[in-house]
């Protein structure tokens, strides 16, 4: 890498970064959301009177919260990529400068 | 006064920071955030093919910053530009003080080699012959001194004929508590049978190559086998410690805040020969770069 390009390429370096914490983030945060969630689903899954009724809300809820986070991890890998093709042209753009002046 | 920094400054100490806890990653992607290893004459970076410094001195003074940090930690308070290496060069006269600027989440024995070849060049491309080689190096700075000598003596190098001074200020030759901490957190973590506390395992997972070399103070390739200090240079040790009395608890808990004194003297090398040692109890880890009693010390090793 060159030692250094401009304001717009760092600004894309911090895009690039935030992006794959979105990403990645999103999903981690998934896991830690589902298996907080599993503890209260396990107690009131112990009561017989409410068995029934949370394995329902058990489900609904999960496939609601992986549906969410699924989409904003996407929105973060769109975003990333975006940010990446983005720092690529723009290093490309600034070596045909170099070599030309 | 309150001094503000600029946004470009701003930007390099985030940069500095993103560097030291993904540094590898950032640099694989060809993330800009990734700070590229410069070395800087009166603030300004010099082209190690063509160095043209203001005053070029045949003694070189280079100041190697430790993990997250800037050059800009060696600068005394409230005096930019005055530094340990600015005080040997006067003292000296015809040196030069340089600060080395470096992507310190990368493996310390890859920020070494670069060091070594820097170094190379840099002494070939020098405008007067060096006679001289200083090298300061604040806790990983210190480290990569460790690994650029080694890499240095065995590429035959120049500069390692120079038998260069090795001063590690606050360095964790045998790893810092805390990151031995966060390596055993990580572990234990990952163990635990619930989800969200093995995430957090791994989100301490994520930290830099750097940051791992720190919990045991590697400084070579993975399978090297140890290595001593490199022989004909002179190596100084110096520590600090939080507390002022040196056998306050505090100290024997924390040492300087990051690094323990014993570690810092490098007490589980074996067969380490030291030029100098000096302990200053009543300074942190951080005001080790920039404190007078240091500088003090610094002049009467290396004068």
């Amino acid at each position: 890498m060159k030692p250094t390009h401009s304001n717009a390429h760092w600004w894309l370096g911090v895009a690039d970064l935030l992006a794959h914490g979105v990403q990645h983030g999103a999903v981690k945060l998934q896991r830690i959301h589902l298996s907080v969630a599993d503890e209260s689903f396990r107690v009131l899954e112990a009561i017989p009177a409410t068995r029934h009724s949370s394995r329902i809300v058990r489900v609904c809820h999960h496939e609601i919260s992986r549906l969410s986070y699924t989409g904003l991890s996407l929105a973060g890998r769109a975003a990333a990529g975006l940010a990446a093709r983005a720092a690529a042209g723009h290093v490309r753009k600034h070596d045909l400068n170099v070599n030309n002046s | 006064m309150v001094s503000v920094p600029s946004a470009g400054r701003v930007q390099q100490h985030i940069s500095a920071i993103a560097s030291g806890f993904l540094g590898d990653w950032l640099e694989h992607r060809g993330n800009a955030l990734a700070v590229p290893m410069t070395v800087f004459a009166d603030g300004e970076p010099l082209d190690l093919l063509n160095p043209r410094p203001a005053a070029p001195g045949s003694v070189l003074c280079l100041s190697i910053h430790g993990l997250m940090e800037l050059e800009s930690v060696w600068d005394f308070p409230g005096q930019p530009g005055k530094h340990y290496g600015t005080g040997l060069a006067e003292r000296l006269g015809d040196a030069s003080a340089l600060k080395l600027r470096f992507n310190s989440g990368r493996p310390i024995y890859r920020n070494g080699q670069d060091l070594a070849a820097l170094l190379e060049r840099l002494v070939s491309n020098w405008p007067v012959p060096v006679t001289r080689l200083v090298l300061i190096g604040h806790s990983m700075g210190g480290l990569l001194i460790r690994s650029a000598c080694h890499y240095g003596a065995e590429n035959d190098d120049s500069w390692v004929r120079l038998n260069p001074d090795c001063v590690y200020i606050g360095s964790p030759h045998d790893g810092s508590w805390l990151a031995v901490g966060a390596h055993k957190a990580a572990g234990w973590l990952n163990r635990v049978p619930r989800d969200y506390l093995k995430v957090v395992g791994e989100v301490i997972d994520l930290r830099s190559e750097g940051i791992r070399n720190l919990s045991r103070g590697e400084v070579f390739e993975p399978g090297t086998a140890h290595q001593p200090l490199l022989a004909g240079a002179r190596h100084y040790v110096i520590s600090g410690l939080l507390a002022r009395g040196e056998e306050h608890l505090v100290n024997a808990l924390f040492g300087d805040a990051l690094v323990h004194e014993a570690s810092a003297r490098g007490a589980r090398q074996p067969g380490w020969q030291l030029t100098g040692t000096a302990n200053f109890p009543g300074v942190d880890h951080i005001r080790l770069a920039h404190h007078s009693a240091v500088a003090r010390q610094l002049e009467e090793w290396l004068v």
